[in-house]
């Protein structure tokens, strides 16, 4: 059995602002195994992002606060490292791609010096000159050299201290400006960009779109994260591009084999891409288990209405089915079941007790992840229409 | 072919000087501006290096103004004279030229230790606001500290400081600097607010830079713009403002032997009739307005150039633009290393 890459272990992070404590994630577990693809589906608010951000610790803090839970990241809990020391986690660990690729670049810079900078800051990571920690098996491998690195734990209880002057030197003789500058057109030619050259002395408001959520793809590649979180990476384009990203991304993922979360707000994104499959609701993991599993037999009565809420060709019911009410107010959740409001399946008892945390249902043979729903009648629900 | 590496920097060179000039043609304002700074900077270079090129009168030599008129000294202008002479017989010309180094240096110095220092604090107290944290405790002092000077227009209190510190040009200077950097504080601040929360330092952050790397480079750069621009405007203004401390009596005193053109002018203005003696005071004034003009000018345009959102596209205004297209996601095409050496450039920025 092999270690996960992430285990999420009961995390809830609240944002505490004027009006009262928003519970934006509520007692999540989640692991990711080396190499597979696991998507995150929900609505608009329902703990998505939050849930993304709090894997490498980005959120601001205050407002938000990790209220309880673990994050652990190849054996390491990231909740209880201190501001200082999350940097060496970042990009090399846990990369990220944004959802927004019009403001993700720097106007001020070209795009060799954006990615250079990723590339160059593993580079000195490698190396010593930086702190680091081992960032597991390289997932795309273009280095050109060996590299022996300590594991992760040992790094983030050391203090923080560049390398000796001896290993600055030594690799600076080792990397000259043409390794990296070839290095960076690998990156551009991996995300297939037309005549990389050129493109590396633009600035970003030179590039369109769907060119600059490239580069943001090829800068967290560049960094050769163990776990990339992608938030949401298509959402912010328009359709051609989307589908161009997101061809892109299916591709990457085959050639990459890294460990990817992949968040987003379209069950058929997530249908195309992902292994494992889990469904958020007003910051609370409903379902979880294997793609092909959930959109068969769901067994969550929300997973089960969003998944015949997808408007099809072929399907002439109209109007088209919709869930009755909205998504609860995340300060003033319902009690018992959130989805109880909405349920069709709800009785007495969804109204006062929660649901157990994702108990376990017997799935189809051959599955690699077992199937999990919050749910008191998880086992009714495949009959609901 | 590889290109040698002088060649490459020399094209370079080359390159963003004619783009320089197309951004300049194309604003034809800043471009006086910069002809205009570069005369006065010129200036006052031979000026402090070469007096003798230029100056036709040092600061005590006789001027022979009397030899031609004995009993007439406030000789008026004339080519002998450009700009006239005053009631010692001094040549006007020669004291105004005189006195641009110094002007010059007080107005870029003032205003540029203004920068540096309210810019570090500025950066600073915007970059860790967060109420509770240690950053934030010394966001709040510098931010109240630069609240009680703000308090005070700035000239007022200027000449509160010379009165209560001595007359003289470092007293003078000392107090300028006292009252200018808050402003400096304010503006770095306000932009670095604005800049921290934009979505590529979240993205820069989510690479594992460093907090003190975002702050230096990646917010920096976006904040420079707008006080560089702010910079060049006000070198005219702490011109001003020292020449009206000197104005007042309190800077350099004149007559003396350093000339300051708003010495010179409070002198005179107080001395002798306006109607009667025009040129005295005429001249210095007109020296402290063209030098203010001149950097405004520039600052105003400047803004421009550092965008390079703007700047690329002046540039590229008069010739066509070769912007790449969106690239299919299939159609990757591989280079062979052999192609990669075509544009270098980038490598060296």
């Amino acid at each position: 059995m092999t270690t996960p890459v992430l285990s999420v272990e009961n995390l809830s992070v609240d944002y505490e602002v004027g009006a009262g404590v928003f519970h934006a994630v509520s007692d999540i577990s989640l692991v990711i195994p080396p190499g597979r693809v696991v998507g995150i589906v929900g609505e608009t608010g329902c703990g998505k992002s939050t849930l993304a951000q709090a894997i490498p610790r980005l959120l601001p803090e205050p407002p938000a606060r990790i209220r309880s839970g673990k994050v652990i990241f190849q054996g390491t809990d990231l909740v209880p490292v201190p501001k200082a020391k999350l940097p060496m986690v970042r990009g090399t660990g846990i990369g990220m791609i944004f959802q927004e690729p019009l403001n993700s670049l720097n106007p001020a810079f070209r795009i060799y010096d954006q990615i250079a900078e990723a590339v160059q800051m593993r580079h000195w990571r490698e190396d010593g000159i930086l702190p680091s920690f081992h960032p597991g098996p390289a997932p795309f491998d273009y280095s050109r050299r060996p590299i022996t690195m300590p594991s992760t734990a040992d790094v983030l209880s050391r203090p923080v201290m560049p390398g000796t002057a001896k290993d600055v030197m030594a690799a600076r003789r080792v990397r000259t400006r043409t390794d990296l500058r070839d290095e960076v057109l690998d990156y551009l030619r991996l995300v297939r960009i037309n005549d990389p050259e050129t493109i590396l002395s633009l600035y970003p408001h030179e590039l369109s779109g769907g060119m600059r959520q490239r580069i943001m793809i090829a800068m967290a590649l560049s960094a050769k994260p163990a776990l990339l979180i992608a938030d949401e990476p298509t959402s912010a384009l328009d359709v051609t591009i989307q589908a161009q990203v997101l061809t892109l991304m299916k591709e990457l993922i085959d050639e990459v084999s890294a460990s990817i979360l992949y968040i987003s707000h379209d069950l058929g994104v997530v249908a195309e891409t992902a292994d494992d499959l889990g469904v958020m609701y007003a910051g609370r993991l409903v379902e979880f288990g294997p793609v092909a599993e959930i959109f068969q037999t769901p067994r969550h009565p929300y997973t089960k209405s969003l998944l015949r809420s997808i408007p099809t060709r072929y399907k002439s019911d109209w109007p088209m089915p919709t869930i009755p009410g909205s998504v609860p107010n995340l300060s003033q959740l319902p009690a018992g079941c959130r989805f109880h409001p909405r349920c069709s399946l709800a009785r007495p008892v969804c109204t006062q007790e929660p649901p157990p945390a994702l108990r376990v249902i017997e799935t189809t043979v051959g599955a690699t992840t077992s199937h999990h729903a919050a749910c008191h009648y998880a086992e009714e629900v495949p009959g609901l229409p | 072919m590889l290109p040698t590496r002088s060649t490459n920097v020399a094209s370079r060179v080359g390159r963003s000087f004619l783009a320089f000039f197309r951004i300049m043609r194309a604003n034809p304002l800043t471009f006086a501006g910069f002809i205009l700074v570069t005369i006065i900077l010129v200036l006052a270079a031979l000026v402090a290096l070469v007096p003798s090129l230029i100056i036709p009168y040092g600061a005590t030599q006789d001027t022979g103004a009397h030899e031609v008129a004995p009993t007439l000294f406030r000789w008026p202008p004339s080519l002998a004279h450009p700009f006239g002479t005053d009631q010692a017989n001094i040549d006007l010309f020669s004291a105004v030229l005189r006195a641009l180094p110094l002007d010059l240096a007080i107005g870029i110095g003032i205003a540029g230790i203004a920068l540096v220092a309210g810019g570090i604090l500025g950066l600073i107290a915007g970059f860790w606001d967060q109420p509770g944290t240690p950053g934030g405790a010394v966001s709040v002092v510098i931010l109240r500290t630069t609240d009680v000077f703000l308090a005070f227009p700035s000239l007022v209190l200027a000449l509160a400081i010379v009165a209560s510190i001595g007359r003289g040009i470092w007293a003078a200077i000392l107090a300028i600097l006292i009252t200018w950097w808050p402003y400096y504080v304010r503006l770095v601040r306000g932009e670095t607010l604005a800049v921290k929360h934009l979505p590529y330092v979240t993205a820069a952050r989510a690479a594992g830079v460093r907090e003190t790397r975002i702050l230096t480079r990646h917010i920096l750069r976006n904040v420079l713009e707008p006080v560089i621009v702010y910079f060049t405007l006000d070198i005219g203004t702490v011109l001003v403002t020292f020449s009206t401390i000197s104005f007042i009596g309190a800077g350099i005193p004149w007559p003396g032997p350093t000339p300051e053109w708003g010495s010179m002018m409070s002198f005179y203005q107080g001395n002798y009739p306006l109607e009667q003696f025009w040129w005295f005071i005429t001249f210095p004034a007109i020296a402290i307005f063209v030098t203010a003009l001149a950097f405004s000018l520039l600052g105003d345009g400047l803004r421009d150039v550092l965008d390079p959102r703007t700047r690329r596209a002046l540039a590229e205004s008069s010739s066509a633009s070769t912007l790449p297209q969106e690239a299919p996601p299939t159609a990757a095409t591989p280079t062979t290393p052999e192609q990669e050496e075509e544009a270098e450039e980038a490598d060296e920025s």
